[in-house]
């Protein structure tokens, strides 16, 4: 068997072991896991949604730049949440671990994994464009901000302003989570 | 790797995560009551200045003690030495005098029917989001030290002693809940835990543990008037700014009045409605259609309020802000007051105003001086929703509608938590919006109404500080929002609150850029044919620049 008849044919349970991987990273997942809700369950269902079209994407081989809607429909989200920047985009190279792990598992498909060097490589591409959405993410986050600002609201209190901000620096550099 | 025969996807999934990973550290391993509250920046919003807390405490009948200079991410919060036995007292207290949270602590089944219904707990994965989970970090104490079996067992029967640890954990899931009520929708004993929120809020408050985006606009409405603390030569400014918009934009001149004795009625609408984008344009909506129907009324610029920020304090604080408004309807002689759009001013009026200050026995029971409906609703708390009163108006052929005015528009509607399930505002919104605009797209049935997503920037967390938690909580809504932008192209997102208008406007930033968010008046107010107007080409309606 060729690898990418491998891939085809364990495409459905790889894809089950990666979304059931990725929402093993919020503490409690069942419902994630569980609801096919588009509306009532939106981490899980969008995250479900994008890993599928992300495994698709990379079984027919496709350019980097055609992954961008399915990688933001899952970056968009870690990059707002309580993940450090590489815990937010590590589901993508956990891939190659679930590929190895699936194919490891079925003797007929076992021996495969010795092949994947090139598979391997794509999914570094899609990791890569995917830390630049999250860079993205992050941007528009701090813009968001700042637009609050300039409309205004930021009446209701002076708590945004440079005194407050130089507090913060007064106690020490700023950690990222 | 050793071939296995047959491997189930959960059983496989359980060893991938138990094997090597670069996805380390991000797995729960303890117990729910082992994992400590850790404050970084971003998760939460700042503590209030020492100066806020001064001036509230400073205050007749308010009580806002310890105050100094804090910060949530120190090891010490500087509580006062017996903050224990406050807290403690503070709860028996609250146990004797509302009857609803001595049931609300005993009668909690464990169900689970809320556990997803919590915005912030689909937007976290966090189980201390879980309402269940939220109402047990209060009920776990009193569990401990109210109950025989507490007690006795301690830990085996849930209880848990009263530590600096469980207070920094109130203090952080106090404030990732924006007591919007969904969950209590579901909960089959009707628990509302927003009120278990609003009691873990009033006893951190007694040992000096609040948030300044919440203390200093409490403090600004019962220094001036308002949250912004904008002074009346200043109110008065800004709405005569948006009067000279209206002229440019409709060749008609607007001339409200402002603390007019023997005016019919009174206007209040929250601050920001005269102050921030896009409030601005609903203001000019209310402008519009009271000069549209030649309403005796007046605005006041010492209740130049809707906001009730105290709300989020503790129920002193709300009382004496939301007095304010009847005091001042007393001093002019008005016959009743018309709220504007705002959320949780509904809240109070509706649900607390008539045990706090009601009933308001020297004013009328409105009666809309255009088309004589007497709105036996209010008949007790004497004030009417801006959107009440608007239907009423179209339903009795009073308002000259030009609905293409409004084709730019490709709406949504965002059911706000207050006036939804805070006082059932449900269908005057969607009766207005059929008759102002040709196109609008409801989301999907297990959003709106009575089971809307929250905003998740209300009771006061709409500070910037913790946008990415705002992020976070928003996302269901955002995600309903963006499934209609894209099933049906939908551009405006309409809504009654002001902190909707304002936070909405950050989340869909991020989420769905593509849509934007007004009040429900602008959208009137766009549409509105006025008498003699020189109207240009709005191809924007009232936020057109020309």
């Amino acid at each position: 068997m060729r690898l990418s008849e491998a891939l085809q044919e364990k495409k459905n349970k790889i894809l089950a072991v990666w979304v059931e991987r990725t929402l093993d990273s919020y503490a409690a997942s069942d419902f994630f896991k569980t609801s096919r809700d588009q509306i009532a369950n939106p981490i899980g269902a969008n995250i479900r949604a994008g890993l599928a079209s992300i495994l698709e994407l990379l079984l027919k081989g496709a350019q980097t730049d055609e992954y961008t809607s399915a990688l933001d429909q899952v970056v968009r989200i870690r990059a707002v949440q309580e993940f450090t920047p590489s815990q937010a985009v590590v589901p993508f190279l956990e891939l190659k671990w679930v590929i190895r792990q699936v194919l490891g598992d079925d003797k007929k498909t076992s021996s495969l994994v010795y092949d994947l060097a090139e598979f391997d490589c794509e999914i570094d591409r899609v990791a890569l464009a995917a830390f630049d959405i999250y860079a993205k993410c992050r941007e528009q986050l701090y813009q968001v901000r700042i637009q609050e600002l300039k409309s205004g609201s930021y009446i209701l209190t002076d708590t945004p302003c440079t005194s407050s901000l130089l507090r913060e620096r007064q106690r020490g550099p700023v950690k990222i989570n | 790797m050793g071939a296995v025969k047959v491997v189930k996807v959960d059983k496989l999934a359980k060893s991938v995560v138990q094997g090597p990973s670069l996805m380390t550290g991000s797995y729960p391993t303890k117990d729910w009551m082992d994992v400590p509250a850790v404050f970084k920046p971003g998760n939460f919003a700042y503590p209030a200045k020492k100066e806020k807390v001064e001036y509230m405490n400073a205050q007749q009948g308010l009580s806002f003690p310890n105050a100094r200079e804090w910060w949530p991410e120190d090891d010490d919060w500087k509580l006062p030495e017996n903050w224990k036995e406050i807290i403690l007292n503070g709860l028996r207290e609250r146990l004797d005098k509302f009857r609803s949270l001595k049931i609300f602590m005993d009668c909690c089944v464990r169900c689970g029917a809320c556990a997803d219904k919590c915005h912030f707990f689909l937007g976290t994965g966090d189980p201390k989001n879980m309402p269940v989970l939220r109402a047990e970090l209060l009920r776990s104490v009193y569990r401990n030290d109210f109950t025989l079996a507490g007690k006795l067992l301690g830990k085996m029967a849930g209880g848990r002693e009263m530590t600096v640890g469980v207070l920094k954990e109130w203090f952080m899931y106090a404030y990732q809940c924006t007591e919007c009520r969904r969950c209590s929708v579901f909960c089959p004993y009707g628990i509302d835990t927003a009120e278990v929120t609003i009691m873990l809020r009033e006893l951190l408050h007694t040992v000096g543990v609040g948030i300044n985006w919440i203390l200093e606009p409490a403090s600004n409405s019962n220094r001036t008037g308002n949250h912004m603390g904008l002074q009346p030569h200043t109110f008065k400014d800004n709405v005569s700014f948006l009067c000279d918009d209206i002229e440019n934009l409709t060749g008609i001149r607007v001339e409200p009045t402002f603390n007019r004795k023997g005016a019919e009625i009174l206007f209040i609408t929250p601050s920001a409605d005269v102050f921030a984008e896009p409030g601005l344009y609903t203001a000019m909506g209310y402008l519009l259609l009271f000069h549209h129907i030649g309403l005796d009324y007046t605005w006041s610029t010492y209740a130049s309020e809707g906001g009730n920020f105290g709300l989020f304090t503790n129920n002193e604080t709300m009382k004496k802000l939301n007095a304010k408004m009847y005091a001042e309807a007393k001093r002019l002689g008005v016959k009743f007051i018309i709220g504007g759009e705002c959320g949780h001013m509904w809240r109070v009026l509706h649900q607390y105003m008539d045990t706090m200050n009601g009933p308001a026995d020297f004013l009328e029971v409105p009666k809309s001086p255009i088309t004589g409906t007497v709105f036996d609703n209010a008949r007790s708390t004497k004030m009417i929703h801006v959107s009440e009163f608007t239907a009423d108006l179209i339903k009795n052929n009073k308002l000259n509608i030009d609905k293409s005015r409004n084709d730019h528009v490709v709406a949504t509607w965002h059911d706000s938590c207050n006036t939804a399930r805070g006082m059932g505002l449900l269908e005057e919104p969607r009766y207005i919006l059929d008759n102002v605009v040709n196109n609008w797209y409801e989301m999907p049935e297990n959003c709106i109404r009575e089971k809307t997503f929250c905003c998740g920037s209300g009771t006061g967390l709409n500070t910037d500080e913790i946008m990415e938690l705002r992020m976070r909580g928003g996302l269901p809504r955002a995600n309903a929002v963006k499934y209609v932008h894209e099933k049906h192209g939908v551009n405006t997102l309409g809504c009654v609150c002001a902190i909707d208008r304002a936070t909405l406007t950050s989340l869909v930033n991020y989420w769905v850029p593509q849509v934007r968010v007004c009040g429900l008046s602008e959208l009137v107010g766009n549409s509105l044919v006025m008498e003699g107007e020189q109207r240009q080409e709005l191809e924007d309606g009232l936020r057109t620049i020309l």
